[in-house]
């Protein structure tokens, strides 16, 4: 069973997210600072993060930013604000998914459901080591190799360089990487997108301002040039 | 009312045009009276010198006729006269003249000739052979009389010179008197012209823009009181936007805690005796609803932003969206596959949510979504099979809290009040219109005109 960690201050949310994820079949641990949330993840590591932006004492982006440097476990930001400056700023520090309060109980559980999905289990067929330029991915071993170095990605951001690979050079639209990669039915917030793309660049390209490899195609989405 | 056709021309080309009138009206008064006054100085000198020069040929050709048997062509043709003078005498009813032009005797009006031989010297402008011309008659002692016609070609030619040169002056003078009015306009004009692109880029979203200071103290207060205007209303604005965040916080925490505490009764709910069961589906309709009203309320709130428009494919969204509404795809009928088009998905996606929720809650649901793009523009039908609505409410309909009367007569409790309203906004967000037509065959339809904008 998933192990879930939730950081809210507000004793209400927390207890009523415990439970009603409990249900959804996940071992709910919870704590009210961002402080003893990452106490509680450094001595026992947890599979999914849930995480506030306002929290008393340290606040929610840090709290991502600490989390982040420990591993890539995945982080969801449950959060009231819905300010283009928070998403994008959550994101940035290293949030994987974004939910605006109130979120419906199963809404939620597909998200983290979306998020702990096997990295590329996509491509049936597709050889087991894919080249673009420098970049090497094998998808069986989890690897990314960076002119032969080892890069180390998220969860998030390797289906995202494995969905662009798996379209051998065509574009995939905004829309249909949340459809693939965050598992967005309906529309997604293109944002997440847009800084996920922003974040592996600045680990798989040279010159991340002029990349060469994760190409935006204007008006239409990204592909994975070699 | 009806604005005077005057008032439609803008201030500018109204300055512009009382500058040039003023202008040629000065310069045509100048002009005028100058030719005018040249012109009659230039006759009357004119017309002494030919009557004096008439008076002396006179005197020459009565000496001459002092003599025996005069032949008077020879003493005409004495006279030292040039080429603009024509002498004539008429003796014992005859024209004597130097040669025999014939047209020259007929020049001479009968009117003057009367009067001349009653002896008394007389002077008439005429017309010689379609020129202006002087006839002087002067009586002779032995009863003939001697006229003189003096040519003013040479005069008409200055004349019209001086017409012209004095035309062109007014002509330059008018058009400087309108490159000064335009001058002036846009110098007076300039600072409205800098207030209205400033409130232009507010009104589209851009609260910093002010006015420069302007170095002409009557035209500074303009822009000092346009500036404190903008300041107050973006305080205010900044303050209501603090505002509908706190509100937003204060509530979306307690339901949050309502929505998941709700799905864990839900999910208990064939554990619970009937009265219970019955509470609890009360519970989550009412909790469900009182979500999406506080979500409608909160993005109405911040909906007269402008559209964050994006390249969005309208098909593709509109289908995954019928998709999500478990809509059968033969429902979205349209003409292309893909169209890719600048729109804010957000709130396409938003709007055609809610058309269809207002056609499931009042309409039986929507039996065709319809997409036509016509260049950058996009048409979007929905369709429902219901009662419709009636013409006296189509426009109340996008009201806040408006719900139809055929919603309240089968007690329909569905959906917030607010989703047409929100439609409304997310539609002039895009600068396009919403209406509510009938469908053919009965029902409504919403129909929705986005128009694109380019990249």
């Amino acid at each position: 069973m998933p192990r879930l960690l939730i950081v809210e201050d507000d004793d209400r949310i927390r207890l009523s997210l415990r439970l009603a994820l409990e249900d959804e079949g996940y071992v709910v641990r919870d704590v009210a600072t961002a402080e003893a949330g990452l106490a509680e993840h450094r001595s026992d590591p947890a599979d999914l993060v849930l995480v506030d932006l306002m929290l008393p004492g340290m606040d929610g982006f840090d709290c991502i930013r600490a989390i982040r440097r420990l591993g890539d476990v995945p982080i969801v930001v449950v959060s009231a604000r819905d300010d283009t400056h928070d998403v994008v700023a959550a994101l940035e520090a290293g949030a994987d998914d974004y939910v605006v309060k109130p979120v419906a109980v199963k809404e939620l559980s597909a998200r983290l459901r979306a998020l702990r999905r096997r990295a590329s289990g996509t491509g049936e067929g597709s050889p087991s080591a894919q080249v673009f330029g420098e970049i090497e991915l094998r998808p069986d071993a989890g690897e990314v190799l960076l002119a032969g170095e080892p890069v180390h990605l998220t969860r998030t951001e390797f289906r995202l360089l494995c969905e662009l690979a798996d379209q051998s050079g065509r574009v995939l639209s905004r829309q249909q990487l949340l459809n693939r990669v965050w598992g967005y039915d309906v529309y997604g917030d293109e944002r997440l997108v847009d800084v996920h793309v922003g974040r592996l660049r600045r680990k798989v390209e040279r010159d991340p301002a002029n990349p060469v490899h994760v190409l935006t195609v204007r008006g239409l989405g990204y592909k994975l040039a070699p | 009312m009806r604005a005077a056709p005057w008032r439609s021309v803008g201030l500018r080309a109204r300055i512009t045009s009382v500058f040039a009138l003023g202008a040629f009206a000065v310069s045509a008064a100048l002009a005028g009276s100058t030719y005018e006054l040249t012109r009659q100085s230039l006759i009357d000198e004119r017309e002494r010198s030919s009557v004096r020069a008439a008076y002396f040929d006179a005197a020459l050709i009565r000496q001459g006729l002092g003599g025996q048997d005069p032949d008077l062509a020879n003493l005409l043709r004495s006279l030292d006269t040039g080429e603009a003078r024509r002498p004539l005498v008429r003796r014992d009813g005859q024209w004597f003249a130097r040669t025999a032009d014939d047209g020259v005797t007929d020049a001479v009006p009968g009117a003057l000739r009367r009067m001349v031989e009653e002896g008394t010297p007389a002077v008439q402008r005429v017309d010689l052979n379609a020129e202006p011309a002087l006839v002087v008659g002067v009586p002779l002692p032995d009863g003939s009389t001697f006229y003189e016609i003096t040519e003013l070609r040479e005069l008409r030619r200055t004349l019209t010179v001086l017409a012209t040169v004095l035309a062109l002056v007014a002509l330059v003078t008018t058009i400087s008197g309108a490159s000064v009015g335009w001058w002036v306009s846009r110098h007076v004009l300039r600072p409205l012209a800098d207030v209205a692109r400033a409130a232009g880029s507010i009104a589209s979203g851009d609260l910093s823009a002010r006015v420069d200071r302007d170095r002409d103290p009557d035209l500074d207060t303009l822009a000092v009181a346009f500036n404190q205007m903008v300041d107050e209303v973006s305080a205010r604005s900044e303050a209501d936007r603090r505002f509908a965040a706190d509100v937003s916080h204060e509530l979306r925490s307690p339901l949050q805690t309502l929505s998941a505490a709700t799905s864990v009764l839900d999910r208990r709910r064939e554990q619970l005796d009937d009265r219970s069961a019955a509470a609890v589906d009360l519970l989550s309709a009412e909790v469900a609803r009182f979500e999406s009203l506080v979500t409608d309320l909160l993005e109405l709130a911040k909906a007269d932003r402008p559209a964050d428009r994006r390249p969005t494919d309208v098909v593709a969204l509109t289908r995954a969206v019928a998709t999500s509404r478990r809509l059968p795809p033969e429902v979205v009928d349209s003409d292309r596959e893909t169209a890719v088009l600048h729109v804010d998905p957000r709130r396409y996606e938003q709007l055609l949510v809610n058309l269809l929720d207002n056609a499931a809650n009042h309409g039986g649901g929507a039996v065709r979504i319809g997409l036509a793009v016509t260049g950058d523009v996009l048409r979007l039908e929905v369709d429902d099979e219901g009662p419709g609505v009636p013409p006296e409410e189509r426009e109340l309909v996008f009201d806040r809290f408006a719900r139809g009367r055929a919603a309240s007569a089968r007690g329909g409790s569905e959906g917030t009040g607010l989703g047409l309203a929100l439609i409304s906004q997310h539609v002039q967000a895009h600068r396009g219109t919403v209406e509510v037509l009938d469908r053919p065959g009965g029902g409504a339809r919403f129909a929705v005109t986005l128009p694109g904008c380019p990249a």
